[in-house]
């Protein structure tokens, strides 16, 4: 209701009452009569109790509350009625006793005390119209409206009856319709279904109310009945009123009558109402599980406490079955406890055969136990002292697999009713979801962050590699590395040494991803150390191997090709660690060159040292020397078939005329022909070495 | 890689393995859980026959690093036997053969274990 109108329906009253007080003091005094008067008076009565109906319907809708807070404020109205109107009546028959309805018209305050009860019969009949409207039309039905507008219309026909100087056929509507407008009310008061949907607690208060409500509704009419001193007052103001304020006062006597009735014998089915109430409230909250699925330790806990709000359980915890890595035997873990001890979930769970905990491992089924000291399964509890009452565990399935089981306990004997059980089952299903779910996020987060724990690898191992060739006079190099991983397993590095000598290493480390990165970046260390030290490729590998046996693990080695070329003179010294051979082409000729050696991390010192040997090639002008991985010999086609050592000679010598880069490109593309393009199984390298001879050529 | 199979065999107080197929990444921990298998039954003389083993790995070799050092700490062996050329390549290529017995038969790795144990 807008503000403009609120203030209208304030103002009307506010001034039409006033004004029919003071018109109906100069009517006594003058003793005029105005025929058509009579009609203006009784419209600005309407008006006015019409404005103070809407004013009231609108405070009304805005502090709505519970039905027995309704009943309560209603009650504290009938009250302040009562009083007024007793004491008004009280006072009049004290001061004028057998005083005739025209009596009231010469005294002013006999006209003041009228209009007074008038307003206040008034305003409280309103209310109760109200309050016993909003009662009756709690939950609609079919007939609910009906039967409301028919009370309404009979009640209003019996008022109009009421109206001065209508003929006397009015009177004999007034007579027809005020015991239907009764009726009516009757049928009425059997809507009571609010009743069923207050709590245990506020079922008492409305009885009481209730009661109250009908003995002060009771009173009241006494008070009203034909001829009584406040029926009188109130006639003298209007006729209308007084049949209003009785319908009002008699209906709302019956209803709140029943009402007191009717909650009396829903008070022993409050208690299940309610508590079906609250499991509801309960399953609706099961949305927060959902919502909690990212933090494992508050679902749990979650998932506890409401176990004992859905079933009213004292205390409840919560197991989740989990199969052990080496054993294969499946734990149990208590991962969420409430109320209850570890001692106490321990005793419970004794593990022998005959343990409920076994039982449900077994069955899969709702164990329930009624009274734990006196069930087979559970006596041990009662030698302990400890846990009187009853429990319920629920299994949680996910798949067709036992994931855990949840249970709740209760402090009585036969604590779990069929009702619990029910609400228990539907509950463990969404435990289960819940847990899935959180189970299935955590999968899909470990996933993303090994992701990029590789993503952080492959790059720390891209750097690893050269970022360019080597320029170093008479000595043409390229290089190509393919990983089919993220991160591979290949390294190849190049070092320039002094006097035009260049250091070339080719390795495979045994192994993928991050730990083979790791084992990379150990051996570039050790290699960038070491090469500027050792002379001696020989040298440099048993050393190497020295540093590497210890820190690398028992199942992890790295094979490596080191040879150091002397630009200058074109000879180039190489020794192997267990990696595939250099393929040495000259003219027209092809070698495989492969000094013995064992790889590095195989074992320790003395053995690799003893079958290390070094080897050293002189290069004539225009040779050209291939490092490369087993991922080059070891690429499959479609039938299975490796490129294989031939292969390679081959096509290194249909080649060997071209540049070092042209080289690498030519073999490379001739392996992909060979596998027919697909995708590497293996890392593979490549690195190309030409010779592109000097003065020594020449010499 | 999925027709990599182990097969075991007890005799003459001499655990056999049987190896088909691809030894590689994938496959390698099948062959893991064989050795470990006959650690927990302390047993270590064992052969390893290789003549159905159409591919090993890095990985693959890494399995044999893995328990060769404890099955000699408690004075027994993995020999090898029965390798294709390819595989032996393999073997060799990375010195094992320094490192391990490789027989061209199973009987003469066995015949070996037996020997040792007289004399």
């Amino acid at each position: 209701m807008s503000r403009l109108r609120r203030i209208l329906f304030f103002v009307i009253p506010i001034i039409s009452i006033p004004a029919i007080f003071v018109y109906d003091v100069i009517r006594a005094a003058v003793d005029l009569d105005v025929p058509s008067m009579v009609y203006v008076r009784e419209g600005l009565i309407v008006l006015s109790f019409s404005s103070i109906y809407f004013l009231i319907e609108d405070r009304r809708t805005r502090n709505r509350g519970i039905a027995t807070k309704e009943i309560g404020r209603l009650l504290m109205v009938s009250i302040a009625a009562l009083v007024m109107t007793g004491t008004v009546s009280f006072f009049q028959l004290a001061s004028q006793t057998n005083q005739e309805v025209p009596h009231f018209r010469q005294s002013s305050l006999a006209l003041f005390l009228s209009t007074f009860v008038g307003v206040i019969l008034g305003i409280f009949a309103i209310y109760t119209l109200q309050t016993v409207k909003d009662l009756t039309m709690f939950k609609r039905r079919k007939g609910t409206r009906r039967n409301y507008a028919f009370y309404l219309v009979s009640m209003l026909c019996a008022c109009a009856g009421g109206v001065p100087f209508i003929s006397t056929e009015a009177g004999i509507v007034a007579t027809i319709f005020f015991p239907l407008s009764i009726l009516a009310g009757i049928l009425n008061s059997f809507k009571q279904n609010w009743i069923v949907y207050l709590s245990r607690r506020e079922k008492i208060y409305s009885i009481i109310y209730s009661a109250l409500l009908f003995l002060a509704l009771l009173f009241l009419n006494l008070l009203l009945v034909q001829n009584s001193a406040g029926s009188k007052a109130l006639e003298a103001f209007s006729r209308p009123l007084r049949t209003f304020v009785q319908i009002n006062a008699i209906v709302g006597a019956i209803y709140f009558g029943m009402s007191f009735v009717s909650t009396l014998f829903h008070l022993p089915t409050a208690e299940v109402f309610e508590r079906k109430q609250s499991e509801l409230n309960s399953l609706h909250n099961l949305g927060r599980l959902v919502t909690q699925v990212f933090d494992f330790n508050d679902l749990v806990n979650t998932v506890t406490q409401m176990t004992t709000e859905v079933c009213g359980a004292k205390s409840a915890w919560l197991e989740l079955l989990q199969s052990d890595e080496k054993t294969g035997l499946l734990n149990v873990n208590v991962v969420s406890q409430r109320n209850i001890s570890r001692e106490e979930i321990d005793t419970l769970a004794a593990q022998d055969n005959n343990s409920f905990r076994r039982l449900m491992l077994d069955s899969r089924k709702v164990v329930l136990i009624d009274d734990l000291w006196n069930d087979r399964r559970t006596k041990h509890v009662k030698e302990r002292g400890s846990l009187k009452g009853s429990l319920l565990s629920v299994p949680l399935v996910a798949h067709a697999e036992l994931i855990g089981v949840l249970h709740a306990t209760k402090d009585f004997a036969n604590g779990f009713d069929q009702d619990d059980i029910d609400v228990m089952t539907t509950f463990a299903d969404h435990v289960t979801i819940a847990l899935e779910n959180s189970k299935l996020i955590a999968k899909s987060i470990e996933r993303e962050r090994l992701q990029q724990e590789l993503e952080v690898a492959r790059k720390m191992q891209l750097r690893l590699l050269p970022q360019r060739m080597p320029q170093i006079p008479f000595v043409d190099v390229a290089a190509v590395s393919v990983s089919s991983l993220e991160v591979g397993g290949d390294y190849y590095d190049f070092v320039s040494l002094r006097d035009g000598h260049l250091g070339i290493v080719v390795g495979d480390v045994s192994g993928k991803g991050v730990s083979a990165a790791f084992y990379m970046a150990e051996v570039k260390g050790i290699f960038l150390s070491l090469s500027k030290i050792c002379t001696s490729p020989r040298d440099l590998l048993v050393r190497a191997n020295q540093s590497l046996v210890e820190s690398l693990e028992k199942n992890a080695f790295i094979s490596l090709l080191y040879a150091i070329l002397d630009g200058k003179n074109g000879r180039l010294t190489l020794a192997r660690a267990g990696h595939c051979p250099l393929v040495h082409v000259s003219g027209t000729r092809c070698e495989l060159v492969r000094p013995t050696g064992l790889g590095l991390g195989l074992t320790d010192g003395k053995i690799f040292e003893e079958s290390t040997e070094e080897r050293t090639i002189d290069l004539h002008k225009d040779d050209v020397c291939l490092f490369y991985t087993d991922g080059v010999t070891e690429s499959r086609n479609s039938q299975g078939d490796e490129y294989g050592y031939e292969r390679l000679v081959d096509a290194a010598l249909r080649t060997r005329n071209f540049s070092a880069d042209e080289i690498k490109n030519r073999i490379l593309e001739d392996v992909r022909t060979f596998t027919g393009n697909r995708t590497y199984n293996d890392d593979m390298t490549l690195v190309v070495i030409k010779w592109n001879g000097s003065s020594r050529g020449k010499v | 890689m999925s027709d990599f199979k182990v097969n075991h065999r007890d005799g003459e107080g001499v655990s056999v393995i049987e190896l088909k197929g691809y030894l590689d990444a994938h496959t390698a921990t099948e062959l893991e859980n064989a050795f470990q298998k006959l650690l927990n039954e302390k047993k270590y003389r064992i052969v390893v026959n290789c003549k159905d083993l159409s591919y090993i790995s890095s990985a693959g070799l890494g399995v044999f690093m893995a328990y060769i050092e404890d099955v000699r700490k408690n004075k027994g062996d993995i020999k090898l036997s029965n390798m294709s050329p390819k595989v032996f390549n393999v073997f060799d290529l990375l010195g094992f053969p320094i490192l391990y017995e490789i027989y061209k038969d199973e009987k003469e790795a066995v015949v070996r274990f037996t020997e040792g144990k007289k004399s």
